[in-house]
């Protein structure tokens, strides 16, 4: 089973969301452009290079606070769930904006001297023992070298060659990113402002990423700590429904997939094999679940994709205790045959949510 | 001026040796590692960029997926430990820096009348 890779696998969801954050982008630099100068305090004589400069900066800004919102939110409220989806267009867009920032000041503040304008950047001001007129811009560059880092790494293929632990480590890049734009900010334009509604507007945006993934944590650490020791607990019995998963979160941060096949329980990992993609927002169809995003299929008993296929996900044990669904979070060899485990009383084809 | 040459200088022959490396893997290495990959063509300009920034990391992988080094469990296992870190890192920098910042404010002398220090060489 192959589903080769494409440069884009664009569906009616993508094109929509695409269209509405462009519209948004261009909706936010024409306001900051041609409606808000004089409310910004930008309406003094500053070239068009300055003043296109700061409008794709602020966007920037605001599109890197939108998409370090939304993961949080999306982990608070499932709501949020269907702008996360699509993230990664959002962040190769804000890495497009952050770059043209770049290049209006650099094509213009270090670009008319006999030294290359790349020098001239880390050379014009290295004023580094100080806080006022510290060379701000080394932050920028930083964020800048991150964004495109995240964004040049955000195609499916290297989610699978780098392995989600490799890519997810290297995408932490974001918090250091953040860090260095609000740095970039704090000791670069907010220095100059002689407006507060942009100082307030920075704040506010910073201060919900701070509070929405502290709230995240702490949300996520209490129900790791719930879960902490030898059999982690799913959900009661009585949650399950005939063909579908319910999606466990171990001490470790893994998910594991719980299905509820012809009233028996089997488990298995959350991670296709092919590009990880949540197998278990894939519905059971002829004893196989169906990966949401390409269609892999796999045995929920052995982790097996159907012969002629090959692709195999690691299985995990399942008990029930009391009333609880419990599963061992010691992974099994991709492949493994677990025996599924019956559920006392099988719920109506109904079933129940949770 | 010398340090600043020098660090593009870096930046210059870090970016030829991730093109070299580019050249290499997104013609050779690719097919070899990953069958989705073979008879895919049109992706593979996307991935240039990456391959020009962190091409150390990806001749790692490389050589780990053809001498089969990874265990096979590393793949599955989630990355969720250096969350709350760089979450509370990431706050107190920000909060740090901004008031940092805000503390070294100069306030612009507006509203002060203009004074003319000397008569000038004409008066």
């Amino acid at each position: 089973m192959s589903v080769k890779y494409t440069p884009v696998q664009w569906n009616r969801n993508k094109w929509i969301y695409d269209a509405v954050m462009l519209a948004g982008v261009a909706a936010f630099l024409w306001v900051f452009l041609y409606v808000t100068p004089e409310v910004l305090n930008h309406d003094r004589a500053i070239n068009p290079q300055i003043h296109n400069a700061r409008a794709f900066g602020a966007c920037a800004f605001v599109m890197l606070t939108v998409i370090l919102c939304i993961g949080p939110a999306a982990r608070l409220d499932k709501r949020f769930l269907p702008l996360l989806y699509n993230r990664r267009h959002f962040g190769v867009m804000t890495a497009f904006v952050a770059i043209t920032h770049a290049g209006y000041i650099l094509n213009w503040y270090f670009n008319f001297s006999s030294s290359d304008k790349y020098v001239g950047l880390l050379y014009a001001n290295s004023s580094f023992g100080q806080i006022a007129g510290f060379p701000f811009e080394i932050f920028g560059i930083f964020a800048l070298v991150c964004l495109l880092i995240l964004a040049a790494t955000s195609h499916d293929f290297w989610l699978k060659f780098l392995t989600p632990p490799v890519w997810k480590r290297l995408h932490y890049l974001i918090y250091a990113a953040y860090f260095s734009v609000a740095a970039h900010v704090s000791l670069g334009i907010l220095q100059d402002q002689q407006n507060h509604l942009f100082t307030v507007v920075f704040m506010l945006g910073a201060a919900a990423v701070i509070v929405l993934h502290i709230a995240a944590w702490l949300s996520e650490r209490g129900e790791a700590a719930a879960k902490d020791g030898a059999w982690a607990k799913v959900a009661p019995v009585g949650a399950f429904r005939d063909g579908y998963a319910k999606i466990a979160k171990l001490a470790n941060g893994d998910r594991v997939a719980v299905y509820l096949m012809e009233g028996k329980l089997s488990a298995i990992s959350n991670a296709c094999a092919h590009q990880n993609g949540p197998l278990g927002e894939g519905k059971i169809i002829d004893c196989l679940v169906t990966c949401p995003w390409h269609g892999f299929q796999y045995d929920v008993r052995s982790g097996r994709s159907p012969a002629p296929f090959t692709e195999m996900v690691p299985t995990y044990r399942v008990r029930i205790e009391g009333d609880m669904v419990e599963v061992h979070p010691d992974a099994n060899p991709p492949g493994t045959y677990v025996e599924p485990v019956p559920i006392p009383t099988p719920p109506s084809s109904e079933g129940v949510t949770a | 001026m010398d340090v600043a040459q020098a660090l593009v200088m870096g930046m210059q022959t870090w970016g030829i040796v991730g093109a070299l490396v580019a050249a290499v893997f997104l013609t050779i290495g690719i097919d070899r590692i990953d069958e989705d990959a073979r008879g895919a063509y049109a992706f593979r300009p996307l991935l240039i960029p990456a391959v020009l920034l962190i091409w150390p990391i990806i001749l790692w992988r490389w050589w780990q997926i053809e001498s089969e080094r990874a265990a096979w469990a590393a793949r599955y296992r989630a990355v969720r430990a250096p969350y709350g870190l760089a979450v509370c890192l990431m706050s107190i920098g920000i909060v740090v820096i901004v008031f940092t910042g805000l503390s070294v404010r100069q306030t612009w002398p507006a509203g002060i009348a203009p004074v003319q220090l000397t008569k000038g060489a004409s008066q």
